[in-house]
């Protein structure tokens, strides 16, 4: 299999750029994914395609085509072997990085039964209308509204009439 | 000289002890976080006072570059130190914020975080570096869910994948490094940097270890997450995120910067991101209307302001860096433990000065951190800006000046909101009085504040102290003798380990 991949590129491409460029744009999928999507479900995909971008520069980065595995077989040939630091180190990566999804994964179901919901936008605005509430500041209505009495209200004037959240906790 | 490894060592085992502990003898499992903790402060102080520093000491007796080691200068011994400390006087005694019994699994989450932020401060290892600090992730995100509301499981999620994120670029980082150099060892690295890294394939690490770590250190284009988390979560976790989990980050993007990318560029970029964080965060702590969400911003100005300040080449850079993280490090805590009882708006805190002695102490208690914070004369504060003014004029680039600039506004901005919330606190009182609350919820800022006014009083020889540091941080050529060199210690100690 890789003998024929080496064929197939030995016509002035080199195989380790192709990879090294895959690696990269697993990266920038993984990670346009994480930033543009809604569901919740599918920005933890987003983060296990970006992590196996991230896992396969790691073991480019050690990798030989001319060598073996790092296996010691007891046999006296010279043969160059593969750098076997970076494969070690991916394993570990590999199994972080499914802690981590796990974690997350974990945390999904918790807001889902919550709320009921996975959409990520909605999501923010319930949590940003939460932390004002909590807060008992007035609700803010977007990026570009006005904020009203900025920073804190004159003197004389009572401020709890101007929150909607109420007391809040004391 | 062993010992060295028992700050990380001890709190894991006792992390994964306290759930079996839990079921056969419940007072026992609440008793062996605190005692761990201060197990690993003594023999932390004790490798500070008695070994000759800085020491580097092989695990399981493979030597570097082929092993992994610990590296313990004064500066990583302080921190691992400080771990411990600030892990004590934020630890969940008891209560939580919704006054029910805490649950026990946060007590291992704490110990998860003191095990791997020591680890963080101690590796001479990039890879090493990586596992830690997702340890320290992980743990953190924890504790940040474990307030049990949905808002906070949102609040952990959203920072969950920005720090999936950041570990990603930070990992194609370790990567690039690797593919330049082969090898991953901190001492090796500073040897082998000037011929393979100093090209723009390491400009690349650096940047993407820069981000990566920085999702940590509430560096510019990645701290989305600071204000949503700091406003959730229980006010001790906060401040352990913003006092002690910032800092330790920011230590891990200096040791790289300074050991494995000494270039131009790599400075320059880490103050343009500093700068941006200085504006960004002090103008939107500036507009913010309520407690917790005024620190979180003034937190990420605060951490933008020590990333300006180690980005300056020399030890003068580092001494000003030192100075303001460690001045953070014990005044946020201070301003966010206050907020157990100030949490909410703004607006609703004028006049709570008069509600009662506790509150009256507590105005006052953040009247001393704010003008500390802004920089004013006899408190540490102005100390440390003072260094980071001097060391930035006596650079003589327009970068740094810009960056001068940028930090006096930073500094009028701070004051004006602090001191405009200083002056509501003690203004006409509005609305009920919901004073109350005893002067003992007020120990552990309190003692921070007492911290504050120690150093203010002994300046001198603190300072002298931290510049002693900064030059041995410095010092890359003592970094590598140190580590690839070994003594007859670390010799006795191989021939022990065989």
């Amino acid at each position: 299999m890789m003998d024929q991949l080496s064929t197939l590129f030995s016509a002035g491409i080199d195989l380790k750029a192709v990879l090294l460029l895959a690696a990269v744009g697993l990266i920038a999928i993984g990670a346009a994914g994480m930033v543009l999507s809604r569901d919740l479900f599918r920005i933890v995909l987003a983060l296990a395609i970006a992590e196996a971008g991230a896992n396969l520069m790691l073991v480019i980065a050690g990798y030989r085509f001319d060598a073996v595995a790092p296996i010691l077989t007891g046999s006296t040939t010279d043969q160059l072997m593969v750098d076997p630091v970076p494969q070690a180190m991916v394993l570990t990566a590999i199994v972080i990085g499914v802690g981590i999804q796990a974690f997350a994964l974990s945390v999904v179901v918790r807001i889902k039964q919550t709320y009921g919901t996975l959409d990520m936008r909605e999501l923010r605005l319930l949590m940003t209308a939460e932390i004002d509430t909590e807060a008992a500041v007035p609700a803010q209505a977007g990026q570009d509204a006005p904020l009203g009495d900025r920073p804190i209200p004159a003197p004389g004037m009572n401020p709890m009439t101007s929150t909607r959240g109420g007391e809040g906790k004391p | 000289m062993n010992a060295i490894a028992l700050p990380v060592a001890l709190p894991l085992l006792a992390a994964f002890l306290i759930p079996s502990l839990n079921r056969s003898v419940p007072p026992l499992a609440r008793m062996i976080g605190p005692a761990t903790l201060l197990a690993c402060l003594y023999i932390v102080l004790d490798l500070a006072l008695s070994a000759e520093v800085p020491v580097s000491v092989a695990m399981g007796g493979f030597l570097p570059p082929l092993g992994i080691n610990f590296y313990g200068d004064q500066v990583a011994l302080m921190f691992a130190a400080l771990v411990a400390a600030a892990c004590l006087l934020l630890w969940p005694w008891g209560v939580g914020q919704d006054g029910q019994e805490q649950d026990i699994r946060i007590h291992s989450l704490y110990l998860l975080l003191a095990a791997s932020a020591s680890g963080l401060a101690l590796s001479g290892d990039l890879f090493n570096i990586y596992v830690f600090y997702e340890l320290v992730s992980v743990a953190s995100f924890g504790l940040v869910a474990a307030r049990n509301t949905g808002a906070c499981f949102i609040a952990s999620f959203r920072y969950l994948t920005l720090s999936a994120l950041g570990t990603v670029l930070a990992l194609s980082g370790i990567a690039l490094v690797y593919s330049q150099t082969g090898t991953l060892n901190l001492a090796q690295l500073s040897l082998l940097a000037p011929d393979t890294l100093n090209n723009p394939m390491g400009l690349a690490a650096f940047a993407l270890i820069l981000i990566g770590v920085g999702v940590k250190a509430e560096l510019f284009p990645v701290n989305a997450w600071v204000p949503e988390v700091y406003a959730t979560t229980t006010v001790r976790v906060t401040a352990l995120l913003a006092g002690l989990v910032s800092k330790i980050a920011v230590l891990v993007i200096v040791r790289a910067l300074v050991l494995v990318f000494p270039g131009e560029e790599a400075r320059a970029l880490m103050m343009v991101l500093g700068m941006l964080g200085v504006f960004a965060g002090e103008f939107s702590a500036w507009r913010a209307t309520d407690f917790n969400r005024m620190l979180a911003y003034s937190s990420i100005g605060q951490l933008g302001m020590v990333l300006v300040a180690f980005s300056i080449p020399g030890d003068a850079g580092l001494l000003a860096g030192l100075a303001l993280a460690l001045h953070h490090l014990i005044v946020k805590p201070g301003l966010f433990l206050l907020a157990d009882q100030w949490a909410g708006a703004l607006s609703r805190l004028q006049g709570r000065a008069w509600g009662g002695t506790s509150q009256m102490f507590a105005a006052l208690l953040f009247v001393l951190f704010a003008l500390s914070l802004v920089g004013v004369p006899p408190l540490p504060g102005f100390w440390a800006k003072l260094q980071l003014v001097l060391a930035l004029v006596a650079q003589q680039s327009a970068l740094s000046h810009l960056a001068l600039a940028v930090i006096l506004l930073a500094t009028v901005v701070e004051a004006n909101y602090l001191f405009r919330f200083s002056v509501s606190l003690f203004g006409s009182q509005q609305g009920s009085s919901q004073g109350g609350g005893s002067l003992l919820k007020l120990a552990d800022s309190a003692l921070l504040g007492l911290v504050l006014i120690a150093a203010a009083i002994f300046i001198t020889p603190l300072a002298d102290g931290l510049q002693t540091m900064a030059t041995e941080m410095a010092d890359v050529a003592l970094y590598t003798n140190t580590v690839l060199e070994p003594n007859d210690m670390a010799a006795g100690e191989v021939g022990a380990g065989q």
